[in-house]
């Protein structure tokens, strides 16, 4: 009875410990979905930096992330108003932001002072600085702040004020009583009594002699003096400082050293051991036992470091070993032991988790995505990693504590310490708060005499309207009205374009599908000027293939689909037969000559091979080194030219069909079943809406990037490729579609392909800008003439393509020309300094789902996604425009939202500058010799961006658009919360409208016509910056047949 | 030497020294006036100045060889003399088959990178900055490189010094560049010191710091030294204190992997190339002293033992390439420094040269990692094989995972040296603040520190 009593009890008891370690193993893992999502840099993915927000509306959550990770939301408020002033910002837009912001309020008036719209306006206009108290206080007593207006405020409104003021002295203050009324409480008498403490200077009996200088200083003085009084005993509105909720953060306010360094420096070494992929040459030993047995293993050994804080670190570990602790019970000790309580816990350990998130995010990453890599991390490897910083955050606490605050009680208690011996975080002072009336009043012509007449409610309501109008809220309106100007701008052209006729040639010459990235807008725009009738189509650029590939000459299969998809099927490479002689020949010198290289590689860092390669090769290594650096574009030729003899043969095929049953890596598994084929290539060309005026010639061209000293490298390749290069998937799907059994299937399911038309697939280098064709000795020879034209076109096209991308290149003249354009690309892509081989995605803000008719011949500047959707064929269902929304936005507003980030706070959103990047692990980069892991993109790849939410134009009706929000969740809480605009083309007329707050509002343009040029570059030559839109005429489909007020009937 | 050629050498030696120096004078004095000068500009005339200077200096080579002189001296008067106390002062450079190579060699790697970097720190907003640097770095390199007296390397070696510690913390917006920079700093102090101390030894056993006095006449690297066993070792010693400073030889290599802070090319000059050298260098220069005692020797070879093996050990288990570049750098200095201490002096000239161009290259392209990895993997068809060495193999487990914790942490030197050096000088340094403390509080008859409750700053990113 009494035993079994007992045993109920230890039970239970266990049962609550268990219970609480798998609360706080929930935590932990509810806390990993604060840290970044980027996985190994080597396949990079874009995603919205914040994804984990995505739940709340965009303005609350970039203040929300600005509070958790101490980044920036928006641009800097100087940025800003550099745009207010340069013209980018108008503002007409900030006046309709305020207006939309305050509603009905606009109008409220504050005291006699004016509305509150206008008081925010001026606010934005007017820069409002704050100092430190002690520095206003010098200010003000030495400075010239109170001797002259500052130097931004209008000429006529200081003039006014000091005239005004004049009188009011004059007048009121000086000769006594009004004629009637002014009690003792009178705004005069106030002002007389408030104004008689200034110096000696102002005596008002003296006035009349006053030169114009010292009736300025007076107007100054005395309103420094009214707003002091007015602002003192007003409540304050501004947001709480909260104090950081770790140990450190107190420490750290306390003067004392940072902990996290301390703790940071070991860990990062630690972690880069445990993840690394393989570049160390000798790998962590025990690492296989998960994160917390290696670090338990390895430091727990005598005669560790020497360093002071960690002495006791052998001892804890042995502790814990001798008290049979897991991660998880380690874990519960040391909070314990710092004292946290069960209501902090939560919010102490996601803060314990993002003090170092890079490395906290991979690991998280390895251990979910480990698929991915070589080297997987196990489950449960975060928990462990809190578990080990835990022990090492305690040590390094005490070490702190004792060293510079003499602190040597127990850990619970030093926070506490560290507090008491904080001198407490200033509030705003009644000086700050003063000058902010102050510079506002100067600038809005507020004279002494309005402000005296203020009663203290007023006062209150206009410092409250200041005080909340914060920095964040500013920088809010003018972020929307940064994004509106461009929305406008660019609705308005489009409305304008769709005005215009939209039609298909009649007999296309050439039909090119092109992926949707906004890097082929250009490419596309030159290749339709070039040749009237070419149609060009979008498409994400894994063309409806899904698979994972393995080359002629790689060495593993790469997924090559967008990531949310996981592909089911396998695609090999082989030689043509005549030609697999010579392919085990050079795979075996390729083989050879790779573990040589790869012996010297690992010899050049060692001793003795070191030694003599150094000694006797080292002095030839001057050859590559000045060839590479001087003439990096003949060097590689030259490469090039050497490398022809080991390549792989060119003469090979996809082994695209399958001869088992299910699909696999194995040889016999390879490829697709006939009826996987045709779903494939039905799906495309329905999606695009190419199913009628088939040309002789359709060419696919996926588009992939190459890169020298470019860890980032993956970020410029295709992202509906995940990261990878699309050519393959651009060849199988020419293969598919030229198939006599997947045409009979696609007959049989109502799309029949004339027999004549032939798909041809390429793949575009947009670094480079080079294309090149792939199973061209498949092409019949009845359209090698066609093919020959093709190229032609095509050929003038990528020098046109390249001729525009360098107006954006500061090292690229304005006045180069084509040729040579095309010769600085190259030469880009193969230099080993060059840091920006291409400006990737950056300046992308539109992404437009509809018919290339509709924007054909329209100027977008390399700026808009253009995925083609012909609305005419879809069904009522809408099945068509879902199953593109459904891949597009996710990947669109993945890159979009990710530059975004990456601009507005390089170092904290993004990786900062490239050029002191270390790669680590050969997982990411580190800034330097140890940092954090650091995620996002680098500077000079967002450097030319515009920080812009992305916008969807799609073209369909609002009523349809509502439907498949509603039907898709993930695109409703995208569009719902405002992290994209969305807007609809309507099919049938020029007609816009834009998604907010829920609605379709009609967009009416303000523009009334467009600049007409005749091609591309007669807008963009001689120009670096941004340019807006313009209709190029020679791009204007030949209107044949000229769409009439109604909808164009495709045959 | 006839008189026409001497008279050919001053020019082309002078423009060999004043080319940096006049790059240096108009990049900083454009900066000391406020006056930003364009891209293109700092780029043509640093152009400029490398080519005149190597062009110099191969035609100072040429003329050598033609002349089959192997020892030219070109001085630029007497600064201090003071003839009672044996006491002068000369700037002298003198070109013979150590300075020579090591000169042009300089020039190559420094041009190259100059190129490199114009389009790599392309709109960076220190790339006036990092020029300056770059300038002083030249101009110091090629002034120790040619110095001939000992006060000449030492204001050359400074020069390098000041540089690479800038450069270091050239990203000085973050934290860990600036304190990465300071300890850079203050190793280079340590080294300096050491240098100082030996020059004026020196001065006072030979009355005169020119290595041709110090060394004999006979051109490097034939000379004995003038100098007795015992004086050899004593500033012997505090020479390899200065040049295992500079050359980040143990005790003191844990500055070098924290030197990766600054942008890729300067890593790759300064502590892949030339920078890290200049110990090497210095040894070399001074080599018949250490001829002239053979426990100098043993000490020069077993430091660069303990180096190499240390460095090659730890360059095993670096998981950021610009960590395992510099241990691997810094194993072939060991080794350097062996043969130095061996006496095979021709070996270690070679060698070095070798490997300052091999590891520039390597460092130039360490960005480019993972697109080699990738070549190399699908040359070979698989993933890389990642072999354990002999050591890690047959050591017993306790020993493996002792010593991979050892190299892991870089030797605990930096810890080490915390502990054991600079914690004992700070204590030092913190009581006599206490004692000053109490001394002016006792004067002032109150609390005399108004520092002591200045409020942390307030920030107003709200508003």
């Amino acid at each position: 009875m009494h035993t079994s009593a007992t045993c109920d009890r230890l039970r239970s008891a266990e049962g609550d410990g268990q219970e609480r370690l798998d609360q706080l193993r929930n935590a932990i893992e509810h806390a990993a979905h604060l840290l970044p999502a980027q996985g190994p840099i080597t396949v990079f993915i874009h995603h919205n930096t914040l994804h984990a927000l995505e739940d709340l509306p965009f303005t609350q959550a970039v203040a929300q992330a600005a509070r958790t990770y101490g980044c920036q939301p928006y641009l800097s408020e100087d940025r800003y108003r550099e745009e207010l002033s340069r013209g980018r910002i108008r503002t007409e837009d900030l006046f309709a932001v305020l207006l939309d912001d305050l509603g009905e309020e606009a109008d409220r008036l504050i005291g006699f002072l004016g509305t509150r719209f206008h008081v925010r306006l001026s606010m934005l206009q007017y820069p409002l600085r704050l100092a430190p108290t002690a520095e206003l206080k010098w200010l003000v007593a030495e400075a010239d702040a109170l001797l002259k207006f500052r130097d931004d405020a209008p000429a006529e409104v200081r003039q006014r004020t000091i005239e005004q003021t004049r009188h009011w002295v004059m007048r009121d203050l000086r000769n006594g009583r009004r004629p009637h009324g002014g009690g003792k409480s009178s705004p005069e008498s106030r002002a007389r009594a408030a104004l008689a403490e200034l110096s000696p200077r102002f005596r008002l009996s003296t006035a009349e002699t006053w030169n114009e200088a010292r009736w300025e200083a007076f107007c100054l003085h005395a309103l420094w003096r009214v707003c002091q009084q007015g602002v003192h005993g007003v409540r304050s509105f501004g947001p709480p400082a909260g104090p950081g909720v770790r140990h450190r953060d107190a420490l750290l306010a306390a003067g004392g050293e940072d902990s996290d360094r301390l703790v940071d420096e070991l860990l990062i070494r630690f972690c880069a051991a445990f993840l690394d992929q393989g570049l160390a040459n000798w790998a962590l030993p025990g690492r296989e036992a998960g994160f917390y047995r290696a670090f338990c293993r390895l430091y727990g050994q005598r005669g560790g470091p020497p360093e002071r804080w960690l002495r006791g670190l052998r001892r804890e570990i042995a502790r814990g070993e001798a008290a049979g602790f897991g991660p998880l019970e380690s874990i519960e000790e040391s909070l314990e032991l710092l004292g946290v309580s069960n209501s902090d816990q939560d919010e102490y350990l996601s803060a314990t988790l993002l003090a170092l998130r890079g490395w906290a995010g991979m690991l998280w990453q390895m251990e979910v995505r480990g698929d991915r890599v070589a080297h997987a991390a196990p489950r449960g490897s975060l928990v462990e990693f809190v578990a080990v910083r835990l022990i090492l955050e305690r040590l390094a606490l005490a070490h702190v504590g004792r060293e510079s605050l003499g602190y040597t009680g127990p850990l619970a208690g030093l926070a506490q310490a560290a507090r008491a011996r904080t001198a407490p975080a200033e509030s705003v002072s009644i000086e700050q708060r003063t000058f902010l009336v102050f510079q506002l009043a100067q600038v809005l012509g507020w004279t002494p005499a309005d402000l005296f007449r203020l009663s203290k409610d007023e006062w209150s309501r206009l410092v409250e309207e200041l005080e909340t109008f914060s920095s964040l809220e500013r920088r809010r309106v003018f972020h929307v009205a940064y994004e509106r100007h461009y929305r406008d701008q660019t609705l308005d052209a489009i409305t304008i374009r769709a005005r215009r006729p939209a039609a298909r040639p009649a007999r296309p010459r050439f039909q090119a599908i092109f992926c949707i990235d906004e890097r082929e807008e250009s490419f596309r725009r030159h290749l339709e000027e070039r040749a009237g009738d070419v149609e060009t189509f979008g498409a994400a650029g894994f063309f409806a293939v899904p698979m994972y590939y393995r080359g002629i000459g790689d060495a593993h299969f790469v997924p090559l689909c967008p990531v949310v998809i996981r592909p089911r099927h396998y695609v090999r490479e082989t030689v043509v037969a005549p030609l697999e002689d010579l392919h085990r020949r050079r795979a075996r010198t390729r083989r050879a000559l790779g573990a040589a290289w790869h012996q010297v590689h690992v010899g050049s860092r060692s001793f003795t091979a070191g030694a003599l390669l150094a000694a006797l090769v080292g002095p030839l290594a001057t050859f590559p080194l000045v060839a590479r650096i001087l003439f990096p574009r003949l060097t590689a030729r030259l490469r090039r030219l050497a490398g022809e003899l080991i390549r792989p043969p060119t003469g090979t095929r996809l082994q695209l069909e399958r001869i088992a049953e299910s699909p696999g890596p194995a040889a016999d598994q390879s490829g697709f079943r006939v009826d996987e084929m045709a779903e494939s290539v039905e799906r495309l060309l329905r999606e695009i809406g190419l199913t009628s005026r088939f040309a002789r010639l359709i060419v696919v061209a996926g588009h992939g990037s190459s890169s020298l000293n470019n860890p980032h490298g993956s970020a410029y390749n295709c992202g509906a490729c995940g990261g990878s290069r699309g050519g393959p998937n651009a060849r199988a799907f020419a293969l598919m579609a030229n198939d006599s059994r997947v045409r009979q299937r696609l007959a049989e399911r109502g799309l029949s392909l004339p027999d004549e038309t032939v798909f041809l697939g390429a793949y575009h280098n947009t670094c480079n800008d080079s294309v090149s064709y792939l199973d061209l000795d498949r092409l019949p020879a009845s359209h090698a003439a066609e093919f020959e034209e093709f190229r032609r076109d095509l050929d003038i096209a990528r020098e046109l393509n390249a001729h525009e991308r360098c107006r954006r290149f500061e090292s690229a003249p304005l006045a180069l020309s084509g040729e040579d354009a095309l010769r600085h690309v190259e030469r880009r892509a193969e230099d080993l300094a060059q840091p920006r081989p291409e400006c990737g995605h950056a300046t992308n803000a539109l992404c437009v789902v509809g018919r290339r008719a509709r924007t054909r011949g329209l100027f977008l500047d390399r700026r808009a996604f253009l995925a083609s959707y012909d609305p005419t064929q879809d069904d009522g269902r809408h099945t068509l425009l879902t199953r593109i929304l459904a891949a597009v936005v996710p990947v669109c507003a993945g890159i979009s939202l990710e530059y975004y980030f990456s601009y507005v706070d390089p170092e904290g959103w993004g990786c900062g500058t490239k050029l002191p990047h270390n790669i680590v692990a050969l997982l990411g980069v580190m800034d330097g010799a140890a940092s954090d892991l650091r995620p996002g993109l680098p500077w000079q790849m967002v450097e030319i961006h515009e920080p812009l939410r992305p916008i969807f134009l799609v073209e369909t009706t609002p009523v349809a658009m509502h439907e498949l929000l509603d039907r898709n969740a993930d695109l409703g809480r995208l569009f719902r919360n405002g992290w994209a605009h969305l807007a609809t083309l309507d099919p049938d007329a020029p007609e816009i409208h834009v998604f907010q707050d829920g609605r379709f509002e009609r967009h009416e343009p303000a523009l009334v016509d467009l600049p007409e040029v005749e091609s591309s570059s007669a807008w963009y030559r001689g120009w670096r910056d941004h340019l807006g839109c313009a209709l190029v005429s020679k791009g204007l489909a030949p209107a044949r047949e000229p769409m009439p007020r109604g909808r164009e009937r495709v045959a | 030497m006839s008189v026409e050629s001497n008279s050919m050498f001053a020019p082309l030696g002078a423009c060999v020294v004043a080319a940096p120096a006049v790059l240096l004078a108009v990049l900083g004095l454009a900066a000391l006036g406020g006056r930003r000068l364009t891209e293109s500009a700092v780029n043509r005339l640093t152009q400029a100045a490398v080519i005149l200077g190597l062009a110099a200096a191969l035609g100072v080579l040429a003329l050598m060889l033609h002349l089959d002189t192997r020892h030219v001296t070109l001085e630029l008067g007497e600064w201090v003399s003071l003839p009672q106390e044996h006491f002068h002062f000369t700037v002298k450079f003198v070109f013979d088959r150590l300075s020579v190579p090591f000169v042009v060699l300089s020039y190559v790697l420094c041009g190259t990178i100059g190129a490199f970097a114009n389009s790599y720190l392309h709109r960076d907003p220190g790339f006036n900055r990092f020029f300056a640097f770059y300038a002083i770095f030249l101009l110091g390199m090629v002034v120790s490189s040619l110095a001939g007296t000992i006060e000449t390397l030492f204001a050359g070696w400074e020069l390098v010094g000041l540089s690479s510690a800038l450069l270091v913390a050239f990203f000085h917006e973050r934290p860990s560049p600036v304190r990465n920079g300071l300890r850079v700093w203050s190793v280079y102090r340590v080294a300096d010191a050491a240098f100082l101390i030996a020059a004026v030894a020196l001065h006072h056993a030979t009355g005169a710091g020119d290595f041709d006095g110090l060394m004999g006449a006979d051109p490097w690297p034939e000379g004995h030294a003038a100098l007795s066993p015992g004086q050899a070792l004593w500033i012997g010693l505090l020479l390899l204190v200065a040049a295992a400073g500079k050359s980040a030889l143990v005790p003191f290599s844990g500055w070098l992997p924290r030197a990766m802070e600054g942008p890729t090319p300067s890593s790759a000059v300064f502590y892949g190339a030339l920078s890290v050298h200049l110990g090497a260098f210095l040894l070399l220069r001074v080599s018949p002293v250490l001829e002239a005692s053979a426990w100098l020797s043993v000490a020069v070879v077993g430091l660069g033992l303990i180096t190499a093996v240390f460095a090659a050990a730890a360059s095993r288990v670096q998981t950021d390439i610009k960590s395992a570049l510099a241990f691997a750098s810094l194993t072939q200095i060991g080794i350097i420094v062996v043969e130095i201490g061996l006496g095979l002096r021709y070996l270690a000239l070679v060698h070095i040269i070798g490997h300052a161009c091999l590891r520039t290259l390597q460092f130039l392209r360490a960005p480019t990692l993972l697109h080699d990895l990738d070549t190399l993997e699908n040359a070979i068809g698989e993933h890389l094989p990642q072999v354990p060495g002999f050591w890690e193999r047959v050591l017993p487990v306790p020993v493996r995972l002792w010593l991979y914790r050892l190299v892991l942490e870089r030797g605990y030197l930096d810890g080490g040296l915390n502990e054991c050096v600079v914690r004992p000088f700070v204590r030092l340094f913190r009581w006599f603040d206490r004692l000053e403390r109490r001394w002016t509080d006792f004067l002032a008859r109150q609390p005399s520190r108004d520092s002591d409750h200045v409020p942390p700053p307030t920030r107003f990113e709200n508003w």
